[in-house]
């Protein structure tokens, strides 16, 4: 056999072999291999290393009230859930239900947002708001406007005021 | 007609896996088959978590989540895969998020409280002497140093193979990739296992 350190993707032939070991045919192959190739040998002793090292890794006993704390969650995160949409549940099962009453859903809300609305009525307009609206260089116009006006009726009374001739 | 298939293939999965079919019992009203599936796979996901997480109390916590989820779950389940591939999916998926969340802050403490919840280890006459003990504690820790300091996902794909005795058609399945991802995820891991505790034969 190809020496699996050699040759892609046959690596974990060896992991297999070191760990939970492998068929009978490979097996066979796969020590003759072995006996022949140092570097295989190196890795097989190593991994078995690791395995045997993660073996020493037990794990805690469960906690006696495990059972009961989950079912205590259960009953408080389920039971608000279960009352108000348990009977509703087997519907669920079919899938066209859920999509069909999120469709009325969609069409309802639809229908309440284009209802035609009475607009609303304009705010009374007042002289404040007429006021804050209006522009400093409209007001220098007007005011220059007024002046203009203003002597031309000076003007217009000094014409008034000279004799016919 | 994908509805029959499907409902053909869920059956069929259901036949093979008898966890799928108590879920199908579950999902019928059955509370007494979830009692059968928490019985079966409690110890199994806790002490997956644990390993993932390296705090009992945090993998009881995160246990208590995937049960939860499975129960909740049950009126939607559908058996299209493997029911243990379904659970140690959401057990992995929760582990992932809690270790994102919180890995910087708990790490420390995790791995500085650790005797707290291990087992006393009784050797076979049951009274190990001190230098034992102290002996049997540091090989202890530096597995635990050596498994906290894989990548998450590397862990994960180690976890289930050494201890949950998962075939790699299963890990990619769990970990929601190919599985020559998983061989890869396996082979990086190991070097580094190996690298680490390979002085410990």
């Amino acid at each position: 056999m190809n020496c699996p350190l050699e040759t892609r993707g046959t690596t974990e032939l060896l992991v297999a072999y070191s760990s939970r070991g492998v068929d009978a045919a490979e097996t066979v192959s796969l020590e003759k291999h072995l006996a022949d190739c140092p570097a295989c040998r190196e890795f097989v002793s190593s991994q078995r290393a690791v395995w045997q090292a993660l073996d020493l890794w037990e794990a805690a006993p469960v906690s006696a009230d495990f059972d009961r704390r989950l079912h205590q969650r259960i009953a408080q995160q389920v039971s608000w859930w279960e009352r108000a949409f348990g009977p509703l549940r087997p519907l669920l099962a079919y899938r066209g239900i859920p999509i069909a009453a999120a469709a009325t859903l969609l069409v309802a809300a639809g229908v309440l947002l284009d209802r035609p609305s009475t607009p609303p009525a304009p705010p009374p307009r007042t002289a404040a708001v007429q006021v804050d609206t209006l522009q400093p260089e409209q007001v220098v116009k007007a005011l220059d406007e007024m002046d203009a006006l203003s002597q031309f009726n000076h003007s217009l009374k000094a014409d008034d005021s000279e004799p016919r001739m | 007609m994908a509805e029959r298939v499907k409902r053909d293939m869920g059956a069929a999965a259901a036949a093979l896996d008898y966890d799928a079919e108590l879920m199908l019992r579950v999902k019928d009203g059955d509370g007494a088959s979830f009692g059968v599936l928490l019985e079966k796979h409690r110890s199994s996901v806790i002490h997956f978590l644990y390993r993932m997480v390296q705090n009992q109390a945090v993998a009881e916590e995160l246990a208590q989540d995937v049960f939860l989820r499975v129960y909740r779950s049950r009126g939607t389940y559908e058996p299209t895969a493997k029911f243990t591939t379904w659970l140690f999916r959401i057990a992995t998926h929760l582990a992932l998020n809690a270790l994102r969340d919180g890995k910087n802050e708990r790490f420390e403490e995790r791995l500085d409280h650790h005797a707290d919840d291990m087992p006393a280890r009784q050797v076979q006459d049951g009274r190990p002497s001190v230098e034992q003990a102290l002996v049997f504690e540091a090989r202890l820790d530096e597995v635990r140093r050596a498994v906290a300091g894989l990548p998450d996902k590397q862990r994960a794909a180690v976890l289930m193979h050494k201890y949950q005795e998962m075939e790699y058609t299963q890990i990619a399945k769990v970990l929601n990739c190919s599985e020559s991802a998983v061989k890869s995820l396996l082979f990086r891991a190991y070097e580094t296992l190996r690298a680490r505790l390979a002085h410990m034969a």
